[in-house]
């Protein structure tokens, strides 16, 4: 289990002539994964997925607050030590076209990181070369026919499925998955987020899935957490099947209202939300977040922030929360 | 001259080839599509399947290795545009058509600013009044979100994948064009944006009485802003229709499929269904019979050899054998 409390971090960006500036990327987020769980971040671009996703996979610095793995406090740790910690927690890249290294075969690919947990685990070659075969039969690709070409010789689901076999490598216990569908066709699409439900379910592994998509989030993790996540602050959590059906925040609500619509198949949402501006960083950081672009805003949205408040399932941070019906219904034939 | 209203398009027996080391293999196999004047078209289908192959030729833009083999393009008042040439083409582009291409966020060149290649953009098409080409350019970036005056002052560099996506939408639209083709105008959008962008398409189509055409691998944006839908699979096109009926009552096995892959935010998620087995690539196009057949639940003997003509009824035209003749009974003989 992972659990991360209060974690800040500020990106300094060096500016024009007004020097460096501040961007605030994440403001004190909280969240827990399960063992074997499945936890969905989303949030428009910038919102600061990635960088919680990386500061979870061990790969960003944060400036703040801590993240507490199997009950260890990584501020406990040196650095140094924190490592065997964060690999077992995996980051499969956003996009299958660049992830893999294209002058290498999938054979050699696979063989570095094996290679090492051969090493730690004192086993010989023979060990890699059947594991190999076994990860890639597990992510459901022929290992005869993949292990011996380039990249550029395989479609992008099956790069995406190769991405996550070298990710299993080292037998990790959670997947941070930043948007790793959204480069793929549709039909693949569904194949891959299958193949990731499924390792949770067979392999116990829990599955940190970073999307704007938040349909694909019900698939892999229907009854996991959501994390709404707005300028690097969650602004609405609970249950996944719970926040879409009964969304509470006028953020969330524009999200799942924002999702197209199959006409002739379903109607819009009734209630659906759409954000009076932009997302504009410059906006101000008094009051609640959403202010400037929140259609119910008042007076005292502009002045006071909303804390995170919680009914034990689902938490909100907003002054005016009302549940609204914005996603789209089933057209009756 | 320029249209001031909106302009019909017929794409007839189209064929594109491009050369490959076996030969030269075709892209689009005689595909026949009509774009109704004042309508928004969308074709879907998914990677490879011809969609940008098919935008390039409405603007005789296909380049080698490609050709066009065969086939015409009639746009209204421009005439069969396969056969124009040159000057006459170059003028055609943007000033007739608009178009964005795919990746257009990274088409801008990188060494000059957004604002000045909009210059050159307006003088190349001999536009006297430049201030106003700026005020529009400005007026359309505002309406997208942006801060118009700064995005013109800046390098592609200096501007994000979504940013670039909107300003490529702006000089298809900058000049005023009465045709123009979107080729995945929203990839690099997150789904705000993305429904604010496709709102903005939607009502400068209205307001100033265009023909649209807009390309996307993603059923829900075509069924958000489309009023006509054509679905592409191993460059034919398979179904095309109105976008609620083929949605709704898709015909084509191949629609279908499409339709139940995609994630939906209400009813039982393991519905969504993927597709099985990969789309074809040029090479793997079979030569003979029905191109979706590999793939295909209905499948009969006659799909071996005989590639299904597009029949059209009640405004629908679908190429399938298994589809459209209702007096014979279907038996799907094999499943694959
Ligand atoms: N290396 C960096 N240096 C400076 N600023 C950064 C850096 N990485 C991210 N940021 C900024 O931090 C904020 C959060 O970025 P992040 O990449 O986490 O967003 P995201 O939610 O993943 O967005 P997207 O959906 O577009 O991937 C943004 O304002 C971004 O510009
Ligand atoms: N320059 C080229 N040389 C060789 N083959 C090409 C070239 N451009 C496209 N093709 C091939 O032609 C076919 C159609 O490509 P096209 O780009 O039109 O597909 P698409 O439907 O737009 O796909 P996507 O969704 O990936 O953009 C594909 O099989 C593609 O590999
Ligand atoms: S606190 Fe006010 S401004 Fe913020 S989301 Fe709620 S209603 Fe809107
Ligand atoms: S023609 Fe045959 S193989 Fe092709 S889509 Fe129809 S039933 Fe399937
Ligand atoms: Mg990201
Ligand atoms: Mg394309």
């Amino acid at each position: 289990m992972i659990t991360a409390s209060g974690i800040t971090k500020t990106y300094k960006q060096r500016g024009n002539m007004l020097g460096a500036r501040a961007v605030p990327a994440l403001r004190g987020v909280d969240f827990t994964i399960e063992k074997g769980g499945a936890v969905t971040f989303i949030g428009e671009s910038g919102c600061g997925k990635t960088t919680l996703g990386r500061i979870v996979a061990g790969l960003e610095t944060y400036d703040s607050g801590d993240i507490v793995i199997d009950g260890t406090p990584m501020s406990s740790l040196k650095p140094r030590h924190r490592q065997p910690f964060f690999r077992r927690i995996q980051l499969i890249h956003q996009d299958p076209y660049s992830a893999l290294n294209p002058t290498r075969t999938i054979h050699q690919t696979l063989a570095a990181p094996l290679a090492l947990r051969a090493k730690q685990t004192g086993r010989g070659k023979a060990w890699m070369e059947e594991r190999a075969r076994e990860l890639l039969a597990l992510v459901g690709i022929d290992p005869g026919y993949v292990l011996p070409r380039y990249p550029h010789q395989l479609s992008g689901g099956m790069r995406q499925r190769v991405v996550i076999a070298r990710a299993l490598t080292v037998d990790p216990e959670v997947l941070v998955a930043d948007e790793s569908v959204s480069m793929i066709d549709v039909s693949l699409r569904l194949g891959v987020l299958a193949l990731l439900k499924d390792l949770r379910e067979r392999l116990d592994v829990s599955v940190l899935f970073i999307t704007h998509d938040i349909a694909t989030a019900r698939y892999i993790g229907g009854d996991g957490e959501l994390y709404v996540i707005y300028r690097g602050q969650v602004v609405e959590s609970g249950p996944t099947e719970r926040v879409i059906s009964g969304p509470v925040h006028p953020y969330t609500q524009s999200l799942l209202s924002a999702i197209p619509v199959l006409h002739g198949v379903e109607r819009p949402g009734p209630e659906r939300v759409v954000p009076t501006e932009a997302l504009n960083e410059a906006h101000s950081d008094t009051g609640c977040l959403f202010a400037r672009r929140c259609p119910f805003r008042t007076d005292r949205c502009e002045a006071e922030l909303p804390a995170l408040v919680s009914d034990g399932e689902q938490a909100h941070a907003c002054l005016h929360p009302q549940r609204r019906n914005v996603i789209p219904v089933e057209a009756v034939a | 001259m320029t249209r001031t209203s909106a302009p019909g398009v017929r794409v007839k027996d189209l064929t594109v080839v491009y050369k490959t080391p076996a030969g030269e293999l075709p892209a689009l196999g005689g595909v026949s599509l009509s774009l109704a004047p004042g309508t928004i078209t969308g074709i879907v289908g998914e990677s490879g399947s011809g969609k940008s192959t098919l935008a390039l030729s409405l603007l005789n833009a296909v380049q080698p290795p490609g050709r066009i083999k065969e086939g015409s393009v009639e746009i209204d008042g421009l005439g069969n545009v396969v056969e124009l040439t040159g000057e006459e083409l170059r003028r055609a582009r943007g000033r007739q058509v608009g178009y964005v291409f795919q990746a257009a966020q990274n088409s801008l060149n990188p060494l000059k600013t957004v604002g000045k290649q909009l210059l050159d953009l307006g003088r190349s098409h001999d536009f006297d009044d430049l201030p106003a080409l700026l005020k529009d350019a400005r007026a359309l970036l505002g309406r997208m979100g942006l801060d118009g005056g700064r995005v013109l002052d800046s390098y592609q560099h200096e501007l994000s994948g979504g940013m670039r996506q909107r300003v490529g939408i702006m000089f298809a639209l900058v000049l005023n064009a009465h045709l123009v083709v979107l080729d995945e105008p929203t990839t690099a959008l997150d789904m705000i944006t993305q429904a604010a962008i496709l709102k903005i398409v939607r009502d400068v189509h209205h307001e100033r009485g265009l023909t649209t055409l807009i390309i996307t691998h993603d059923m829900g944006v075509a069924a958000e802003v489309t009023d006509s839908l054509a679905v592409m699979y191993g460059g034919r096109v398979v179904e095309h229709g109105p976008t609620t009926e083929v949605l709704g009552s898709p015909r084509h096995p191949y629609t279908k499929g499409l339709i139940r892959a995609i994630p939906r935010l209400s009813g039982d998620i393991d519905e969504a269904r993927a597709l099985p087995g990969r789309p074809p690539t040029l090479g793997t196009i079979p030569k003979q019979g029905c191109v979706f057949r590999e793939r295909c639940p209905m499948r009969i003997a006659v799909c071996d050899t005989v590639d299904p003509e597009p029949v059209t009824r009640d405004a629908r035209t679908v190429a399938c054998h298994a589809v459209g003749r209702p007096a014979t009974p279907i038996v799907p003989k094999e499943y694959v």
